[in-house]
């Protein structure tokens, strides 16, 4: 008779049981209490690892990957709803989005002061707080179907946003690598390279793929999977290449919109396996958090949260009339900017793995923050959306 | 509450009124927009008027009150540039069509105004399929009798307004095979098509009005979603048979044309209308709209069948001198290069469909005509 091994078998469904308890809470959550679905999948992730859950490891081979693969969808998405042409026509929306990324660098730098940090991990963490989680923001925004000044600026500044940040995390990268090693070349390669030629190969791709989707004269749905498997192949390209996946597929989309191959509004999140690979990029980016490092650096990450919030939202008040709306939507557009995490921690995830060695202490050193924004951040997106008016749920 | 005193106003001017989609740049869905677009057109001096519509993702614009087609067509021309320019402003884009191709109506909002509101509670979910597009054309009228006169003895034309301005082949991401899909959303709702034959403003006002208005079904003129109506706060009559078409100058054209015709039919040249004229008034409109132009029609004195197109072109021989009296005879030339020569924007439409076979790329070329004109 075949013995069942229990403990393999609990350690084997570990991954797919999490996933599926994420989506039913997310869908009741949802119905519920209106609560965004990307805030339970995170809540799961996160009682999972408090739990210990065994099984429920960041150990398995290919789920960093994986992580990526997701999050490049979404970035190709949001690369794909800029319209750089409404720079030309508004510069003051492109001008807040670089202020505002300075802004943060900035207060964030200055305000980590207060603790006992190093200054590379002080610039590190100012870097990735320039960040919005396009992830939490485009789930958010499409699940309530929102449309509106609102929702199409919090879009435009999150990928400024994350443009901005990665720039600024490959400076300080070269900046540490110069002062550690002292080896002008390797500074280099890490930063100019790396942003120079992944959004040289993103940018590729994008004039490729819609080159032969325009020659074919593909169906909608039959175009909305070969850019979904060429985000897959980019992604393993980056790897392969050690460029920055995320940098590429957001250059990929932008090129991709520029050079105007329609994705049906049926084909917002890529389907059902994007709807599949957003609720694992969520538990898998709340399981990468570890409770003794979130208890430690709570402060710390209370007064980084408001420090960012305060100035996203400043800068976005400022600019609210020059750039042609109210000051109340300014206000929003700034809450709604809130999440940040997703973004940022598979960027330090991916500069670890990479060689750089502050990564680890920064991601224990934002544990606190990581957290509040996981969990609240979708939330604070959701309810400024929704105050804007912008949504179908809002009365009306 | 009494009807209102028709106020008499000069003869033969003329308004427009055109309800405008907007539209995200994305996937050029439709884009509940319209507060903000408001918000910042409020900010300066606008050429004409703008207001909000029944859903957040259109809004109305109108023009003073003209004679002639060069004025009227700079107005249009202005209020479009204007709005352009703040689309851009706002990442918003523009378009006329009697519909947008594919936009689920279920998923319109309505407008915040009570009106809105208390017509969404009576009409439920037609509230949101009437998100379609037209455009309405006032008539200024000396007394409320000439007023009745020229609104049934336009009956017989009213084909010609649909077919010349239809531009809605497409409806939630199919084409219908109608030129005008529009026209039967607006058919959905229990007071919309003709206007009783009644020719005396005094019986008009105090006794079908009144009669209606007992039933409770009516407080104003503006619960009957007629195809011509009286408009007495204005003193004009208004046809409101056409879709938005994609040009500002498509749509002065058709203006003109109607003031031309009125001038004709003021001359009493032509037979009176008459109650048996609606005979046919169901079919000719229904032809109008399923087939353009290339419709036939019934003359309701003749009883003849004829093509829209020939009955246009014919149509306009007979108004030129009036057109030349109005100033207006450049309309006369866009009207009949529409029907001679390059068809409805309906077949524009279709023609892009033929040509990228995606409904969004339609609604990109929609943008675009209203943009950069013809």
């Amino acid at each position: 008779m075949v013995q069942t091994d229990f403990a393999f078998l609990l350690q084997a469904i570990a991954w797919p049981l999490a996933l599926l308890i994420a989506w039913v809470a997310g869908e009741w959550l949802l119905e519920r209490w209106h609560v965004p679905r990307v805030t339970s999948y995170v809540a799961v992730g996160l009682i999972g690892g408090l739990i210990n859950l065994p099984g429920l490891t960041t150990d398995i081979p290919g789920l960093p990957f994986l992580a990526n693969v997701a999050l490049a969808l979404v970035l190709f998405e949001l690369g794909y709803r800029m319209n750089l042409r409404w720079f030309r026509h508004n510069p003051w929306v492109l001008v807040l989005g670089v202020v505002e990324s300075l802004a943060t660098f900035g207060v964030v730098y200055w305000v980590s002061g207060w603790f006992a940090l190093p200054v590379d991990h002080r610039l590190i963490i100012a870097s990735l707080s320039i960040s919005a989680s396009p992830a939490g923001v485009l789930r958010v925004a499409n699940e309530l179907r929102s449309t509106g000044q609102a929702t199409e600026r919090v879009l435009h500044l999150c990928a400024i946003n994350c443009l901005m940040s990665v720039l600024a995390l490959k400076l300080v990268v070269a900046y540490w690598t110069l002062s550690t090693s002292g080896d002008i070349v390797l500074a280099a390669f890490n930063s100019v390279h790396v942003v120079g030629t992944s959004i040289a190969v993103g940018g590729l791709l994008g004039v490729a793929v819609s080159w032969m989707l325009r020659l074919r004269g593909a169906h909608e749905r039959g175009v909305t999977v070969v850019f979904a498997l060429a985000v897959v192949l980019l992604t393993t390209a980056a790897y392969g290449l050690m460029l920055s996946p995320l940098l590429a597929a957001l250059t990929f989309g932008i090129v991709a919109r520029e050079r105007r191959v329609h994705l049906s509004s049926a084909q917002r999140d890529f389907g059902t396996a994007g709807d599949m690979l957003s609720v694992f990029l969520f538990v898998y980016i709340a399981s990468l958090l570890t409770w003794t490092d979130v208890t430690h650096t709570f402060v710390l990450g209370v007064v980084l949260i408001l420090a960012r919030t305060v100035t996203k939202v400043l800068c976005n008040l400022a600019a609210a009339r020059l750039s042609g709306i109210s000051e109340r939507k300014g206000v929003l557009t700034g809450l709604a900017l809130t999440p940040m995490s997703a973004f940022a921690i598979l960027l330090i995830e991916q500069t670890r793995l990479y060689g750089f060695e502050p990564a680890v202490q920064v991601l224990a050193a934002l544990a606190g923050m990581m957290l509040l924004q996981e969990l609240f951040g979708p939330v604070v997106t959701q309810r400024s959306l929704m105050a804007a008016n912008e949504t179908h749920v809002t009365k009306e | 509450m009494p009807l209102e005193t028709f106020k008499a106003s000069d003869s033969l001017t003329m308004g427009v009124e055109l309800e405008l989609q907007l539209v995200n740049s994305y996937d050029h869905d439709l884009s509940s927009s319209a507060n903000d677009l408001l918000d910042l057109l409020a900010r300066k001096p606008f050429p004409g008027t703008v207001t909000p519509e029944m859903t957040q993702s259109m809004i109305e614009i109108a023009t003073g009150v003209h004679t002639e087609h060069g004025p009227l067509l700079k107005q249009l021309q202005d209020i479009r540039d204007t709005l352009v320019g703040a689309g851009d402003r706002l990442n918003i884009e523009l378009a006329g069509g009697g519909t947008h191709p594919f936009q689920r109506w279920f998923e319109q909002r309505i407008f915040a105004k009570p009106r809105f509101h208390q017509l969404s509670g009576l009409y439920g979910y037609l509230a949101k399929q009437f998100t379609v597009f037209g455009q309405h054309v006032h008539i200024g009228c000396s007394s409320p009798d000439e007023a009745l006169f020229l609104l049934h003895s336009l009956n017989r034309y009213v084909p010609h307004f649909i077919a010349l301005s239809a531009s809605s082949p497409f409806s939630q991401g199919v084409d219908t095979l109608f030129d005008s899909a529009r026209l039967n959303s607006v058919f959905a709702f229990p007071l919309s098509g003709r206007a009783p034959f009644v020719l005396s403003w005094e019986e008009f006002a105090n006794v079908y009005f009144t009669k209606m208005e007992s039933t409770g079904v009516v407080k104003s003129m503006k619960d009957f979603y007629w195809d011509i109506r009286p408009k007495p706060e204005y003193g004009t009559i208004e046809l409101r048979v056409c879709d938005t078409p994609l040009t500002v100058e498509r749509a002065a054209g058709l203006a003109c044309y109607l003031q031309a015709l009125c001038r004709h039919l003021l001359l009493r040249t032509e037979p009176p209308p008459e109650e048996d004229d609606y005979l046919v008034y169901t079919y000719n409109r229904f032809q109008a709209c399923r087939f353009g132009l290339d419709g036939m029609m019934v003359n309701p004195k003749t009883r003849e069948s004829i093509s829209i197109r020939e009955d246009v072109l014919a149509t306009l021989r007979v108004i030129t001198p009036h057109a030349q009296a109005l100033n207006s005879l450049a309309a006369l030339d866009e009207i009949e290069r529409t029907a001679a020569r390059v068809g409805n924007h309906a077949s524009f439409l279709r023609a892009r469909y033929q040509d990228s076979g995606s409904v969004e790329a339609v609604v990109r070329s929609s943008v675009e005509a209203l943009r950069h004109g013809p």
